[in-house]
């Protein structure tokens, strides 16, 4: 037998792609269909909830208080005013389905929370840090405009949806943080259409109450100096508009009503 | 200055990682392939085949197992991408290289070492492969895999 010695043939084993052509594809490919489930579950979770009415969810929800709520003290003067505020204020949205309740919540972090049944959560940290009435009644009617749009509702129900699809992803190997970033980023951009629609509507409580919207940008205005970021970057990744953008907004949109931007203030209490 | 840092330390310092590992190994890797193809044409002609049993005009004077063997792993940019590759399925094209790699240099140092000690021709070749170990303690993950190839080199009378 004779042997003829032949060089070995490239390229069998090997597919012809490019690394990073490769990257691309898997990268660009995955967002897209991560992002569609998402928008498949958004659309789902909201046409559940259209069967789902304001006057059920007050049922379910009317003394509802989330479990790791941590109360202040039962005498505490900013937590009475504030409750005083919310039903002065519930008052320019008449047909509200909703009986509002305050709560404050000890907690380091300037935040305001729209929940099921009417239930709103400010933080001591916020109370602190707002200067005047006017100031904390633009959170509030913000807060409102949760309610009156349903975002909170919806919000717990995209959660539970969200959350089952991140359980599966974890499961799943090596990708799927990945699917669950790209879900999340896809969120939060319907996240900032809620937020700004919740400012419109503030904004149109703060004017029935004071007649003038004066100092109801001023929370965003010490957010950023507070530097919670304020860079497109930062605004890309969070929930919310940026702080400067947001008050661009409000003042146009205040403009457009024709709502005095200046008025006299009412301070507070404490 | 919190939240610029907490950016780079989610998105920056992975990224910037996912670059070092594409560009080192894939320098690793074209090295590599060109070594392999200079060590194959200096052992080019030298018989290396897979018969269990010899053709019956060949005279064997001596006989001895050789091996050849070569543990590979992956680098983080090829493990990222067969992950998400993981999530669809289909060819993880990121690893051909790799194992090709791996097959192609067993066979140089099994082929080198019978040539050296004197051998005409390596035959009844195979190869085999064993996962070493685990990357992670959940038992997920692969850390490297051995590639061996073995066979009986002999002399020709």
């Amino acid at each position: 037998m004779k042997f003829i010695a032949r060089k070995p043939r490239e390229g069998i084993n090997v597919s012809d792609v490019h690394p990073l052509t490769e990257a691309g594809t898997l990268v660009f490919g995955l967002s897209v269909i991560f992002a569609a489930i998402v928008l498949v579950l958004v659309f789902f979770v909201d046409l559940v909830l259209t069967f789902v009415s304001s006057e059920t969810e007050v049922r379910i929800f009317s003394t509802w208080i989330p479990d790791d709520l941590i109360s202040t003290e039962a005498d505490d003067v900013r937590e009475s005013e504030t409750r005083a505020l919310v039903e002065r204020l519930a008052r320019h949205w008449p047909d509200s389905p909703y009986k509002f309740r305050l709560e404050v919540s000890a907690s380091e972090t300037p935040n305001a929370m729209a929940l099921p049944g009417g239930l709103i959560i400010v933080t001591t940290a916020l109370l602190d840090r707002v200067g005047t009435e006017n100031e904390l009644a633009f959170v509030l009617g913000h807060e409102f405009g949760h309610f009156r749009n349903r975002d909170h509702i919806r919000q717990l129900g995209r959660g539970v949806a969200l959350g089952i699809l991140f359980a599966a992803l974890r499961f799943s190997k090596g990708g799927g943080s990945f699917g669950i970033g790209i879900a999340d980023l896809t969120m939060r951009g319907f996240s900032r259409k809620q937020e700004s629609d919740a400012d419109s509507f503030g904004l149109e409580i703060v004017y029935a109450e004071y007649g003038h919207v004066d100092e109801s940008w001023r929370f965003f205005d010490r957010m950023i100096r507070d530097d919670y970021g304020n860079s497109d970057l930062v605004t890309y990744f969070s929930t919310h508009p940026s702080g400067g953008d947001r008050i661009e907004n409000l003042k146009f949109h205040a403009r457009q009503h024709g709502w005095p931007l200046t008025g006299p203030t009412t301070p507070l209490t404490w | 200055m919190s939240i610029y840092f907490e950016l780079f330390v989610n998105f920056g310092i992975p990224l910037l990682v996912l670059m070092v590992a594409y560009f080192v190994g894939n320098a690793i890797e074209k090295k590599h392939f060109r070594e392999i193809r200079a060590r194959e044409e200096k052992v080019h002609g030298f018989p290396v085949i897979s018969f269990a049993t010899l053709p019956p005009d060949w005279r064997v004077g001596s006989a001895e197992l050789v091996t050849g063997s070569v543990v590979v792993s992956l680098d983080y940019f090829k493990r990222i991408i067969a992950g998400l590759r993981g999530l669809i399925g289909g060819r993880v094209k990121t690893y051909e290289p790799l194992l090709d790699r791996a097959r192609r240099e067993a066979v140089l140092r099994m082929t080198e070492d019978a040539k050296a000690r004197g051998y005409d021709a390596v035959i009844n070749v195979r190869l085999e492969t064993s996962r070493l170990a685990n990357a992670r303690k959940d038992g997920r993950g692969t850390a490297g895999v051995e590639m061996l190839a073995f066979g009986t080199a002999i002399t020709l009378t």
